[in-house]
């Protein structure tokens, strides 16, 4: 290990140069290098694979806490009762048979000049290389009575699948006919732009067949329907009409889960079921490496051939946690994963990593039980602007379809499969 | 055989095996994005962005659901479809905003990927 951790300190001080491109990437002394992930998410999950496939001289430890893996894709479409929690809930069952050694526990801290991951069961673990891949964190004192109502179960988020997810199912179940659903979005940058206005339709196309004299409000703290605004406008108006209110550059400052009164920086709204999505940042863990380190402090800046912090070597971050002009998507993250795997694979032989990789991005939402439809966009990584181009051509459907009904589900199946199959 | 050249053959081997360049001669380059890098930077390059697809239409090209498959497509037809969804000639739902972000030899990479899964 001593030797290895020598051999790649060299490697990492020298940056790529040529005597080291040249050096023999077989060696039979060589020590096997230590790959530690956090979270077993779209990213995490992903590039634990990734890595063990493209190279299985790479020992992966994956460290998770949960059981059993929430899609938040498809979570929509549990809210809005076409599927249900087993559709969405996935094993982890798969891992460890490409070799990767999964640990149940929540990474808690690192110590990034011994390169030591801490975990909450006292662990310590040495990695060669630390992929943080926690997901978002909410910050929920953004929001006054946030807090309080979240812990009295009248406040919900419902923006982590699993637990709020079902939660809110069953409070719009509850609500009677005529009721008011308050969703409320965070102004930009967070996860799954297009996640509240799904919601919307998915929970208008329940409310039409079971409450139709229910109203829902969306406080959004978007200038408009940003992501797909054509498609789902006219799905409202379509499917939905006089169902959803959309109320843009609404931002949400207060509620009070007593009152059931939702305040905006404009207005009070009354609710009976109360969804609000606080602003996120990246999670915890990425502030105790040092890697949250945008000009906010929010996000995770990152080199985007390898997605190695710029300031803290061998830590490289994945997913919704990364400051970047991409979307946070599962399917961003698990393409990251991806990038991050292939670099790393070729890193620890000694090689240079590809400074030109790709990055497509797909996105579908459901408009009804029916239909929905895509946006895809194309990103190449400029190693001179240092960050990722978006080629022409991307874009969303205007309206959604049947067809892309059919596509959404097939991506669901896919990516499933892809990142935990 | 000459130490020499059984040397330099075992390197050719391992190149084509493992895509490492050996001791031996000169490392292969490729041309990306206009500059002239090792061949293992284009080999990479391919795998990645070829494994981007898996997200759609299944891990290593095998569909089970409504998005075709891509796995054991013949080479050329891969390359004539992208060609085709880029030019507007052939319908699609997402598949002319990914020809548009790709280039020609992309396209052939990415065909010879999937043309060689079984």
């Amino acid at each position: 290990m001593t030797l290895h951790r020598r051999d790649f300190l060299k490697i990492a001080g020298a940056g790529l140069a040529a005597s080291l491109l040249a050096k023999p990437a077989f060696s039979a002394t060589r020590s096997k290098p230590h790959v530690v992930v956090v979270g077993a998410g779209f990213g995490g999950a992903t590039c634990a694979k990734y890595l063990r496939l493209w190279d299985p001289n790479i020992q992966v430890t994956l460290i998770e806490p949960n059981d059993k893996f929430y899609s938040c894709p498809m979570s929509n479409w549990v809210i809005g009762g076409l599927r249900n929690m087993d559709d969405l809930t996935k094993s982890y069952e798969h891992l460890p048979g490409y070799g990767i050694k999964m640990v149940k526990d929540t990474a808690i801290g690192v110590d990034a000049d011994w390169r030591v991951v801490t975990t909450r069961r006292g662990k310590k673990i040495a990695y060669d290389r630390l992929v943080l891949a926690p997901g978002i964190e909410f910050m929920t004192d953004l929001v006054e009575g946030y807090a309080e109502g979240e812990a009295a179960g009248k406040v919900l988020h419902a923006w982590k699948a699993g637990p709020q997810t079902l939660a809110l199912r069953k409070q719009l179940e509850a609500m009677p006919d005529g009721g008011v659903f308050v969703i409320a979005s965070p102004p930009p940058p967070g996860r799954c732009v297009s996640g509240p206005y799904e919601r919307a339709s998915l929970v208008a196309h329940y409310f039409k067949q079971h409450k139709p004299r229910s109203k829902i409000i969306m406080l959004d703290g978007h200038i408009d329907v940003v992501s797909k605004g054509p498609m789902f406008k006219a799905a409202w108006k379509q499917f939905y009409p006089g169902m959803i209110e959309h109320r843009p550059n609404n931002q949400v400052v207060k509620v009070d889960h007593k009152t059931m009164v939702v305040t905006s920086e404009f207005e009070d709204v009354k609710a009976d079921v109360i969804n609000i999505v606080p602003k996120q940042r990246a999670g915890d863990i990425c502030a105790q490496a040092g890697v949250r380190a945008d000009s906010a402090g929010v996000w995770c800046p990152v080199n985007g051939a390898t997605f190695e912090s710029p300031t803290v070597p061998f830590v490289h971050v994945l997913g919704d946690s990364v400051a970047t002009n991409m979307p946070k998507s599962a399917h961003v993250s698990n393409n990251q994963a991806k990038i991050c795997a292939a670099a790393l694979v070729e890193l620890f032989n000694g090689r240079e990593p590809d400074p030109y990789p790709v990055i497509g991005s797909t996105s579908y939402s459901a408009t009804s039980d029916h239909t929905a439809g895509p946006i895809a966009v194309v990103m190449r990584h400029d190693p001179e602007k240092g960050t990722y181009v978006r080629q022409p051509g991307g874009g969303a459907s205007p309206e959604g379809d049947e067809i892309n009904f059919e596509y959404n589900k097939a991506w669901f199946e896919h990516i499933w499969a892809d990142t935990l199959g | 055989m000459n130490m020499k050249r059984r040397e330099a053959v075992v390197a050719a081997i391992l190149w084509l095996a493992t895509g490492v360049a050996g001791a031996a001669g000169p490392a292969p380059t490729c041309l990306i994005s206009g500059k002239e890098k090792p061949a293992s930077v284009c080999a990479a390059h391919t795998k990645t962005i070829s494994a981007t697809c898996f997200i759609c239409h299944g891990p290593n090209g095998k569909s089970v659901a409504a998005i075709p498959g891509l796995a054991g497509q013949d080479k050329d037809y891969l390359v004539t479809a992208m060609r085709e969804f880029r030019d507007g000639k052939r319908e699609s739902t997402v598949m002319q905003k990914y020809a548009l972000g790709y280039t020609d030899s992309e396209y052939e990479a990415i065909a010879a990927f999937f043309a060689a899964i079984k």
